[in-house]
């Protein structure tokens, strides 16, 4: 039964690192593009990314996960019964085509849009933070703004927020565990499945230690990062 | 004949007029000294000069170059950019690269003008290390050669704005800026920094310098301007601002700084 449980367990386990990886690996480059354009000039582009995460942040990661995966199939229902009752136009005949996901892909565009909106928050707050001078000495000494931002900007930014950071995406780790809403099967439903198949608590108290060792080793990675920049001050 | 002709600069930042119809010339080798009390708009002079605020009326001539016109549309960063680079600036702050040692620091900006030349590819090694050299041999002159692999937080003030002073020589301006070089350090510190500006004198840089140490206007420019509400109140050798001030203004700047 142990062995069931732990194959059972590193199953799950699989799909939470899968979720994990792939959020950051899209959501990190999109929420530095996010806070762009909350920090744009041009107003109207300002406001409609900040409404985006005002939506995003203030509605639950559940409802978002609920909505991207059951939405476009609801619509696309709604659509045909419109059409069957004999209302027809172009745009009700392409939105009767829309179906529901792949709940892995729902599931992921929840997920990289809601952390995509939490870490361009964290990325506006260190990009503000960096002192106009620092802009200005690249300026003058005839950088382009992307040299500037890239190469001098950048990393003193990436020094700052890695403490942020490393909260939110350890707070990651642990909100895999909502991928049940769209039936992606994660470690902690896998445990829990124990309980009605076999009556064992204990594998659902075991998947702690999946979650302790892997932000364990999160904490140490980051650790190791602060240290890594701590070469410099400023 | 005038490296630098600035003529009748005007700069408002919203309701405010800071600078009201600023003109001057400036010969190759000279250094001029700008100063004044606080808001009488010599460091937005400045940050016009670098490209860093834009002017609104007047222009800019470097050598028979016309690098801003202000009656001109804005053009396009890219052509800004090659201009500016005819000015180097030493902030109040150092504004140093927090994340790179003494020498990156140095080379940083050179090593990406380069990659724009035409055949950076194939002469890669050579130019960096001729960067590199150049580098280095600035570095010496500014008396940081044992600090080259040194970060900013570990440098005094004053060494942090003497590797600034080599960073900006690095893009070779043919006129260096300074906005209050010694402002924000240390009594002690303020020495070994002009004394590096002293040295760029006799190599005959041109200079422009906005400074609150009247000591070292005397001694180092050839040139003095005296500015007070965003006009050129008085304008002269060291000897005439310093000695003979025409303009009661500039009298009750100087009996002020005496006074104390």
């Amino acid at each position: 039964m142990f062995i069931q449980v732990n194959l059972s367990l590193l199953e799950g386990f699989i799909t939470t690192i899968q979720i994990f990886a792939l959020t950051l690996l899209f959501a990190l480059p999109l929420g530095l593009i996010i806070s762009f354009g909350s920090m744009s000039k041009w107003h109207p582009l300002k406001w409609l990314v900040k409404t985006i995460i005002w939506i995003i942040r203030g509605t639950p990661l559940m409802l978002q996960l609920i909505v991207i995966y059951y939405g476009p199939g609801l619509v696309g229902v709604w659509a045909q019964d419109l059409i069957k009752a004999g209302v027809s136009n172009g745009i009700l005949q392409w939105l009767a085509t829309w179906h529901v996901f792949d709940r892995f892909f729902a599931l992921m565009v929840a997920f990289v849009i809601n952390y995509a909106c939490y870490f361009s928050e964290i990325f506006r707050g260190g990009i503000e933070s960096i002192p106009r001078g620092q802009y200005e000495a690249g300026q003058v000494l005839g950088m382009t703004k992307t040299q500037v931002f890239f190469r001098v900007i950048l990393m003193q930014v990436i020094k700052r927020i890695v403490p942020p950071m490393s909260n939110e995406i350890i707070t990651l780790v642990k909100d895999t565990s909502l991928a049940r809403v769209v039936m992606v099967y994660e470690v902690l439903w896998n445990a829990q499945r124990f309980i009605k198949s076999d009556g064992l608590l204990w594998p659902l108290f075991y998947t702690a230690v999946f979650y302790l060792l892997f932000c364990g080793i999160l904490t140490l990675l980051f650790g190791w990062i602060e240290k890594k920049m701590n070469y410099y001050k400023g | 004949m005038n490296i630098l002709e600035v003529k009748d600069i005007y700069k408002s930042f919203g309701k405010t007029d800071v600078l009201k119809g600023v003109s001057f010339t400036l010969e190759k080798g000279e250094v001029l000294a700008i100063i004044g009390s606080s808001g009488s708009g010599k460091t937005t002079l400045l940050r016009c000069l670098n490209f860093l605020e834009r002017a609104d009326k007047g222009s800019i001539t470097v050598g028979d170059k016309v690098v801003f016109d202000a009656s001109e549309p804005e053009p396009k960063a890219s052509v800004t950019r090659i201009k500016q680079l005819s000015f180097g600036m030493v902030f109040q702050s150092f504004n140093l690269f927090p994340q790179y040692n003494v020498l990156e620091n140095v080379t940083l900006a050179p090593l990406l003008h380069a990659k724009e030349s035409a055949d950076y590819k194939k002469r890669k090694k050579e130019i960096h290390a001729q960067i590199e050299e150049t580098a280095k041999s600035l570095i010496a002159r500014v008396g940081l050669s044992e600090k080259l692999k040194s970060y900013p937080c570990e440098l005094s003030g004053g060494q942090q704005q003497r590797v600034a002073i080599a960073r900006a020589l690095a893009m070779n301006p043919e006129i260096l800026c300074f906005d209050e070089p010694t402002s924000a350090l240390d009594p002690e510190l303020t020495g070994e920094v002009l004394k590096v500006i002293r040295g760029l004198k006799s190599s005959d840089s041109t200079m422009i310098v906005v400074t609150h140490e009247m000591e070292f206007a005397k001694s180092v420019a050839d040139k003095v301007i005296f500015m007070a509400d965003g006009i050129i109140e008085e304008c002269g050798t060291p000897e005439e601002v310093f000695d003979h001030p025409q303009s009661p203004k500039t009298q009750a700047f100087l009996n002020k700084i005496t006074e104390i």
